[in-house]
């Protein structure tokens, strides 16, 4: 604080203006909050606010029971939908990575190209599903393979516009000046990019990442639906609701916001290395 | 003037090469399925199949025919979509707001606002419909829930793009906290709210569709299942596909413009660039 006030302040602005209750206060208050709403969950309050009943919206207690007795059902619903929702991660970074690079390297061409990816990415997922679904009917004779590839697919084509757009930004958005100094180098446009692009476009890559990646999973629920063979989270929440097993389904809904988090908190922690290192280096 | 000419058959002249080598991919993977398959058009029909329908004025069902099932269908869906799109637009701007006013409902909310991203709306939807109990309230929640996300990050993070100095300056002029938020904080974020926009839009129309695949009501989502159980010509489902896709651009694209119109001294600062760069 720079300004100098004449009047004493009071007990309460000291605490507030504390450094350590400020940074305490960011990881206390939303773990209050969160405990004040499990109790109102627990306790029905939230059933009274929302107008439901505990069939629609069971207890918490309820919803951890059943994910304990049906653990093993669970995690390989789990193990499917990550399996899906990452290597259509992984291939469509990597595909989203090689257009921006094209895009980089010959400007006219790859900024038409990086427009069609954009039309890509806003037809919506409904759309996309069944038309994967359908094209790859021949690929396998196991229903589980052929609607493996056809949930990958989906979820790579979400990913893909996402990073090829970041990517080129990474790519092309340099530091002033940087580009005339490695001409001056009489660098070829290998050398530039190899030593200067890719190196600048790395958290760039992280910002198409943080969207991407709880973006994958949600495709990954959604293409499930559509699917051919009845596996994965999503599918399981379906499933369950057509049953009108509430219960069920919310136990599913709740490992899908946990897989969602933890792919997140993952990405944050090999953020904060990989980022790190760079600013040493 | 020719220049000017030159400038945009030069942009212009790529995106339809592309256009093209996406058409001409798509033909020949129809050449293929066609050769291979007893029933081409399930899995990938020809382009000229797909607008021939879309044109045939045969009747598919109820009196109508493809085009117009279609659109007619489509008025309902995005007619949904599009109030549920306000609703959250309107409350993640307040929710910023609020945020941006009050430092421990900051702290309280932020970690939130990030879960509420992992949390599978669209998975969720027959339980919102099971909590609603009306498929049309549901549809306008899903789509307001999806829509208020980015909208309240962006707006977050536009009101915490603006400089110390320019509140600095607020401080000197005196001007009331009221002054401080419609004369500086709110005009700086507009971009990034539009930046929040353009992203939310296409998001609520998937979501206005998705929601209607749940129950036999009318809408795009609705004509879309019963296509691919093939109770209706398999063509509809292929003229929702490229309906939708059409549509998801177009309303991407709206927000773009409706930016421009919001911010003209953004659209001055932008033509001037592309006239310069010509």
């Amino acid at each position: 604080m720079t300004d100098k006030r004449v009047r004493e302040k009071t007990l309460i602005q000291k605490i507030a203006e504390n450094k350590r209750v400020q940074s305490a206060s960011t990881f206390v208050l939303p773990v209050l909050f969160g405990i004040l709403l499990f109790i109102l969950w627990e306790a029905g309050a939230l059933h009274v606010l929302l107008n439901t009943d505990t069939f629609t919206l069971p207890l918490p207690d309820r919803i951890f029971t059943i994910m304990s007795d049906n653990r093993d059902k669970i995690l390989s619903n789990v193990g499917a939908t990550i399996a899906v929702a990452l290597i259509g991660l992984l291939a469509g970074s990597i595909i989203g990575y090689g257009i921006a690079v094209f895009a980089a390297l010959f400007k006219t061409w790859g900024a038409a190209g990086l427009s069609i990816v954009a039309a890509f990415n806003a037809v919506p997922i409904v759309a996309l599903a069944p038309v994967m679904t359908n094209l790859s009917k021949d690929i396998s004779d196991d229903a589980n393979t052929r609607s493996m590839v056809a949930k990958i697919l989906v979820v790579t084509i979400v990913t893909i516009a996402n990073m090829s757009f970041n990517a080129f930004r990474g790519l092309t958005e340099l530091k002033p000046f940087a580009e005339d100094l490695m001409s001056s180098y009489a660098a070829n446009r290998g050398v530039t990019l190899w030593k200067l692009r890719v190196p600048n476009s790395i958290p760039y890559i992280f910002i198409a990442l943080r969207v991407a990646v709880p973006s994958s999973v949600i495709s990954a629920l959604v293409s499930e639906y559509f699917a051919e063979y009845i596996i994965g989270v999503g599918r399981q929440i379906r499933e369950n609701i057509v049953l009108a097993q509430y219960s069920s389904a919310w136990a599913y809904i709740v490992t899908a916001c946990l897989i969602g988090i933890t792919m997140y908190v993952i990405l944050m922690l090999i953020e904060g290395i990989v980022l790190k290192r760079r600013v040493n280096a | 003037m020719m220049n000017r000419i030159w400038g945009k058959t030069r942009t212009i002249l790529p995106l339809l090469l592309w256009i093209l080598l996406f058409v001409a991919v798509w033909e020949v993977g129809a050449l293929l399925v066609e050769a291979s398959k007893r029933t081409p058009e399930n899995v990938l029909p020809h382009i000229y199949q797909i607008i021939e329908a879309a044109l045939n004025p045969k009747k598919v069902s109820s009196g109508e025919s493809a085009s117009q099932l279609v659109l007619s269908s489509a008025g309902l869906t995005l007619g949904r979509a599009a109030l549920g799109f306000l609703v959250g637009t309107i409350c993640g701007f307040v929710l910023a707001l609020i945020m941006k006013i009050s430092k421990i409902v900051e702290k309280v909310i932020f970690p939130y606002l990030m879960i509420i991203q992992m949390i599978p709306i669209l998975g969720m939807a027959p339980i919102i419909l099971s909590i609603t109990g009306d498929i049309n309230t549901s549809r306008i929640v899903i789509a307001a829930i999806l829509t208020f996300y980015p909208v309240a990050t962006g707006t977050l993070a536009g009101f915490n793009s603006v400089e110390k100095s320019k509140y600095d300056l607020m401080h000197i002029y005196a001007a009331r906290k009221i002054d401080l938020y419609t004369k500086v904080l709110i005009p700086t974020a507009i971009p990034y709210i539009f930046t929040g926009l353009k992203i939310a839009a296409p998001m609520a129309i998937t979501a206005s569709i998705l929601v209607d695949t749940l129950q036999g009501d009318k809408g795009l989502g609705t004509l879309l299942s019963q296509s691919l159980k093939h109770a209706m010509s398999i063509y509809v489902f292929w003229l929702i596909v490229f309906f939708s896709a059409f549509v998801g651009i177009l309303s991407s694209k709206l927000m773009g413009n409706l930016e421009r119109i919001v911010l003209p001294h953004k659209r001055i600062r932008v033509s001037r660039a592309k006239e310069e760069s010509i």
